[in-house]
């Protein structure tokens, strides 16, 4: 991971602890966390899983749980640097791995990233599907009516109303976009409308322009496994939706909590980018970009 | 059977008293006469999407209309009656000389103009929406102004006895039979109560008491004591509305995120 990505936490301490719970090991995987083996994996293992219910009768994600922080570096496979970690490819549909740009669009994220500063330095919110696998711890907690996912990073939240509900009027931009949630089966799936555009999906400058639609679906597969899948549809950038998978392992340390991550009261990366000619990334709307 | 007089007229005086008591409940605001609906959990419900309407973030004090020399009209503040139980804030000397500087240099010292998180009870007052969650063991607060977050937890467990300081401060809450009283402690030195310079130590300790006092209202009330600054605890008190609109929901504002957008080319 590129140093320059990791915004400096106000309180040290904060940021000492949440070093010291990165370390903690997760149980063993029953299913592979490679993105291409993990996903017909738990596939099947959905079929015959019968997952914990909350009081509403509804499979149980309620927990903390832990995406896969090396995708934040680049969601397609990359190999370890100086800078990086290294990591698979987190895409399992093209079964090639590789963001389906069109050819107008293939050579942007190169030269994005000698534009504009990373959004993430200056603790702009990650967005969908980033949000999920950046490095951070992840809550999600559960009422009749609502799912809320709380992210340690930079105290950002997505309230995903289950209710049917109208998505928000088509000119409200948001840079965590606009979830409505249904349950299907033992899934919960997830309709994200209304992102600005503005954030990238990883520090590679993967993108999307503000028109994407997003479909996310969370299925348990085993007690400490979700099984997380989102296919990104924008027929302005792409050729074809194209999908993402990993696991969400539960993080089971005893009394385990979020602190406050107070990301941008700390942050001083931003200003020596700026001084050094890189720009702020204006993101890109799909009107545009047609 | 017919009913007899006495049955009548127990009848009228009941529905009289009964009025009389919703009529008094609503002129005076007594929350000990509205009983809140309860949750699954037995928790009085204070869900949904709130929202302060008056004039605290500006200033929690009596104060008159100002204008900026050199802003637009619109950017002036709006006068207001404050909400500060007798309008006295009990500075200690020094600290009266100090909020007085804060409030000359107040277009740029107030940590707002650096969009940094707003503290305890600051957010609660500010001109955006925040919605509230519950659960067995905790209450979630999700604020629109800069994604600020509140996990509270009512679970009996005590403060962290770590020296760590946050911006939201750290909160404890428990139920007291139609009230959510929260503890928040552990608090920066780095915020203000509002826009007028008023402000607090590291050793700010604050009581928050939620109250449903009709079915879209919730009372808030607030002790502050910060024996570094001020000469006794003190107390802010003010009605929260809830949002009305049947689409309505907590959107984002994103104040550094603008501020790095606005900000002029070179710097951008």
């Amino acid at each position: 991971m590129k140093r320059s990505a990791i915004a400096i936490v106000a309180v040290t301490l904060t940021a000492q602890v949440i070093a010291a719970r990165a370390q903690v090991p997760a149980s063993p995987p029953d299913c592979p966390g490679e993105p291409a083996l993990f996903h017909p994996c738990a596939l099947e293992k959905a079929r015959t899983f019968r997952p914990p219910r909350t009081r509403d009768g509804r499979p149980n994600l309620q927990g903390f749980w832990r995406g896969q922080p090396s995708a934040t570096e680049n969601i397609e496979e990359h190999p370890k640097t100086e800078d990086d970690d290294g990591g698979k490819s987190l895409i399992v549909d093209p079964r090639d791995g590789r963001v389906p740009y069109q050819a107008w669009a293939a050579a942007l994220p190169r030269t994005h990233r000698a534009t504009y500063v990373e959004p993430n330095v200056p603790c702009f919110p990650s967005g969908v599907p980033r949000s999920m696998y950046v490095p951070t711890q992840i809550e999600i907690l559960q009422t009749s009516d609502h799912v809320v996912i709380l992210f340690e990073r930079a105290h950002t939240y997505r309230i995903i109303p289950t209710i049917a509900r109208p998505h928000v009027g088509s000119s409200v931009r948001l840079w965590m976009g606009d979830s409505r949630g249904r349950w299907e089966g033992n899934t919960l799936v997830v309709d994200v409308t209304s992102q600005n555009g503005k954030a990238w999906l990883d520090q590679a400058a993967n993108f999307h322009t503000n028109a994407a639609h997003m479909v996310e679906r969370f299925t348990l597969i085993d007690a400490d496994t979700i099984h997380y899948q989102v296919t990104i549809d924008d027929p302005n950038v792409y050729t074809r939706p194209w999908t993402m998978a990993f696991p969400l392992r539960r993080n089971k340390e005893r009394g385990f909590r979020l602190l406050e991550e107070a990301c941008h009261e700390g942050e001083r990366n931003t200003d020596p980018l700026i001084n050094l000619r890189l720009k702020i990334y204006p993101g890109m709307s799909g009107t545009k970009s047609r | 059977m017919r009913p007899g007089p006495a049955v009548l007229f127990s009848a009228v005086l009941l529905t009289g008293l009964t009025l009389g008591v919703s009529v008094w409940s609503q002129t005076t605001g007594g929350p000990a006469a509205y009983r809140p609906s309860r949750n699954a959990f037995g928790q009085p419900d204070l869900q949904g999407i709130w929202q302060a309407l008056n004039t605290a973030a500006w200033d929690i004090q009596d104060h008159s209309e100002q204008r900026f020399p050199g802003l637009p009209a619109r950017f002036s503040v709006p006068a207001g009656q404050g909400v500060v139980e007798g309008n006295e804030i009990p500075y200690q000397p020094w600290a009266t000389a100090k909020r007085d500087e804060n409030f000359e240099n107040r277009l740029t010292a107030d940590p707002e103009a650096k969009c940094y998180l707003p503290g305890v009870p600051r957010i609660t007052y500010m001109p955006y929406p925040f919605q509230v969650l519950q659960f067995p063991d905790r209450v979630v607060i999700l604020y629109e102004h800069l994604h600020a977050t509140r996990e509270i937890y009512t679970d009996g467990s005590p403060h962290p006895d770590i020296p760590v300081e946050f911006w939201m401060g750290d909160s404890r809450g428990r139920w007291d039979r139609d009230s959510l009283v929260i503890d928040v402690t552990k608090f920066t030195d780095q915020t203000w109560f509002d826009r007028a310079g008023n402000f607090h130590s590291d050793a700010l300790h604050v009581v928050e008491r939620y109250t449903r006092s009709s079915p879209d209202h919730l009372l808030y009330e607030v002790t502050i004591e910060d024996p570094k600054v001020f000469t006794r605890p003190w107390k802010m008190r003010m009605p929260l509305y809830r949002r009305q609109e049947s689409a309505i929901q907590i959107l984002e504002n994103e104040c550094y995120a603008l501020a790095r957008e606005n900000a002029p080319p070179e710097a951008r």
